[in-house]
């Protein structure tokens, strides 16, 4: 049975390819399919679209989701789906590549946007390349057609008009996997998600010592933001934790302000940083790329800059 | 003895690319090349499983046969040979088509007990070469591994994933894969002994027609154009007027108060 099928990792993600993958099957004239951790899940899938949900049996402990890589393929290879799109989590991404490999079919990773060819019933697809400089667009030569897309990529779907019609199936359990699971910490969640704050201050390279994050830290109190930074500043100092570097291989931010601090502004940070409404960036050297990317760019130092920009904000804001 | 084959790509570096914003083209002519970034942590973790294990480093690239300087680049940086598997057709492979062609050399003329690769390339960074080569080859694989241990004896490694809900330790058989993270190590410079010994060191060359052919392409690129953004790129200077003027025009357009 042809389908478009749809894989995450959590329920928000499923719902949004869900919402992607409803478009697809409306134009080939085929069914929205879901996979689904319980019955709970897959029930809630059928009401918001899919016409069939499989049912994932549940892992031995010292098994990752990675285990289902053989059970995905051998439900693919018997039901022949068009088109299989995949939650671009890490491990979703590593799901998608092996499972690419075994189905011998071509995979877009990251796919942000696609458009179903009418004649041909391909989906061409879009992706960023060189860092977020270059926009790529693909198709798949062989079926079925598989992309990874990110969290946030698509609106989750809404429920549908006629409620919960659909099958739901049980797949074969995980055959024991080789690679073994000894242990997991889970991660130390700050209260703070960049990914929902309306101002973002980023402190790159530019500032000199751990101490001086501080002043960066004044600047978004003084503006009510919150505080990210480039990805050095978190993998190679590690003077912020990793969960609010921001670039292609972090996170991505849409708020109504980003305030570079001290951000040269490679191609991969920007990328991260490209949904701001206003872009504002300080920096001493006039050449630093981010002030391609800005709108208004301060060129000087910012440890001369910052003060003076926060009693600036401090006499305006003060209510 | 541990057999370690590093895998590497021979990138445009992204930093050189200029957009002919008008046109949407991306203008590559003048691009230098290097090797991916995350591919020299890949290179680095091989290293270090052979100071602290003696293993057998191979590095292993797929490229167009002009792109020779990655050879001496890549040898320079320790492993003890390179199997370069070229043909002048080869820019712009998609990932299958590398995978196909890495599985193909590596099955055949290369013996390993460890393949390390980076992430993803800093080119397309579709992330999809380690895991598929992996399963082409039908050993095990761990992904975005930030620390890496040999176990002796035990042909095993352990390996910690950095993922987005945490930590997961693994323990992954050999002969298997591991992509690395780029905090899992920092790449040493190369020597100016090490520069000058790579060009003596072994390099075995392969053709498509020695690996069974060119595999299928089911990825194909109907474009690229330059990413665009919108922006006013408005300078300022430094001095306490100039300042003011940005709050002002921040304050007009809405993205503070």
């Amino acid at each position: 049975m042809a389908g478009i099928w749809v894989f995450a990792e959590g329920a928000e993600h499923t719902l949004e390819l869900l919402c992607a993958g409803r478009k697809v099957a409306e134009q080939l004239g085929v069914h929205p399919v879901a996979f689904a951790p319980d019955e709970e899940l897959a029930r809630r899938y059928l009401a918001h679209g899919a016409r069939e949900v499989f049912v994932l049996p549940g892992l031995a402990p010292d098994q990752g989701l990675e285990a289902y890589v053989p059970v995905l393929a051998q439900a693919a290879a018997q039901e022949e789906p068009d088109v299989i799109l995949i939650g671009a989590t890490q491990r979703g991404k590593e799901m998608a590549a092996r499972l690419s490999a075994r189905l011998d079919t071509g995979l877009c990773s990251n796919c942000a946007g696609f458009e179903v060819d009418a004649g041909s019933g391909r989906l061409v697809m879009e992706r960023l390349m060189y860092g977020g400089a270059g926009v790529q667009k693909v198709v798949c030569t062989t079926r079925p057609q598989m992309a990874t897309i990110a969290a946030r990529a698509f609106e989750p779907a809404p429920a549908g008009e006629d409620d919960a019609k659909g099958t739901i199936r049980s797949l074969a359990a995980a055959p024991s996997s080789p690679v073994k699971v000894l242990h997991r910490t889970p991660a130390a969640r700050g209260s703070v998600d960049v990914t929902e704050a309306k101002i973002v201050v980023c402190v790159g390279r530019g500032i000199e010592k751990k101490e001086d994050v501080k002043l960066a830290r004044d600047l978004a109190d003084a503006l009510g933001g919150e505080l990210a930074c480039s990805r050095p500043v978190a993998e190679e100092l590690r003077w912020l934790p990793e969960e609010v570097y921001l670039g292609i291989s972090g996170k991505k931010i849409k708020p109504q302000l980003y305030v570079g601090v001290g951000v040269s502004g490679q191609i991969q940070h920007v990328t991260g940083i490209r949904d701001s409404r206003v872009i504002l960036a300080i920096n001493k050297d006039e050449n630093a790329p981010i002030f391609e990317a800005a709108d208004y760019g301060i060129v000087g130092d910012l440890y001369q800059v910052v003060p003076i920009l926060i009693d600036e904000l401090k006499k305006t804001l003060k209510h | 003895m541990l057999k370690v084959i590093a895998c590497f790509k021979w990138v445009i570096d992204e930093a050189d690319i200029r957009v002919d914003a008008p046109n949407r083209k991306l203008l590559l002519e003048r691009a230098a090349f290097k090797i991916s970034p995350y591919d020299r942590n890949a290179v680095e973790e091989a290293m270090r499983l052979q100071e602290q294990h003696g293993a057998s480093v191979t590095a292993v690239t797929v490229a167009p046969a002009s792109a020779k300087n990655c050879l001496k680049d890549v040898l320079s940086r320790g492993p003890d040979r390179a199997v370069f598997v070229n043909d002048p057709s080869f820019a712009d492979l998609e990932p299958a088509r590398t995978t196909g062609l890495l599985a193909a050399a590596i099955g055949s003329f290369v013996e390993f007990d460890l393949i390390l690769c980076g992430e993803g390339s800093s080119d397309l960074y579709a992330q999809q070469v380690g895991p598929a080569l992996a399963e082409k080859l039908g050993i095990a694989c761990a992904t975005y591994v930030n620390k890496l241990t040999y176990v002796e004896g035990e042909n095993r490694v352990i390996a910690e994933r950095k993922l987005e809900e945490g930590i997961e330790v693994v323990s992954v058989p050999l002969p298997g894969l591991i992509t690395v993270l780029p905090d899992i190590n920092t790449p040493r410079i190369p020597s100016l002994k090490q520069v000058l010994g790579a060009a003596k060191k072994p390099v075995e060359q392969l053709t498509p027609e020695r690996l069974g052919g060119m595999p299928a392409e089911r990825l194909k690129t109907m474009g690229v154009v330059a990413a665009t953004m919108e922006r006013k790129r408005l300078r300022f200077g430094a001095g306490a007027e100039e300042i003011r003027s940005v709050v002002d025009a921040l304050l007009k357009e809405g993205a503070i108060g």
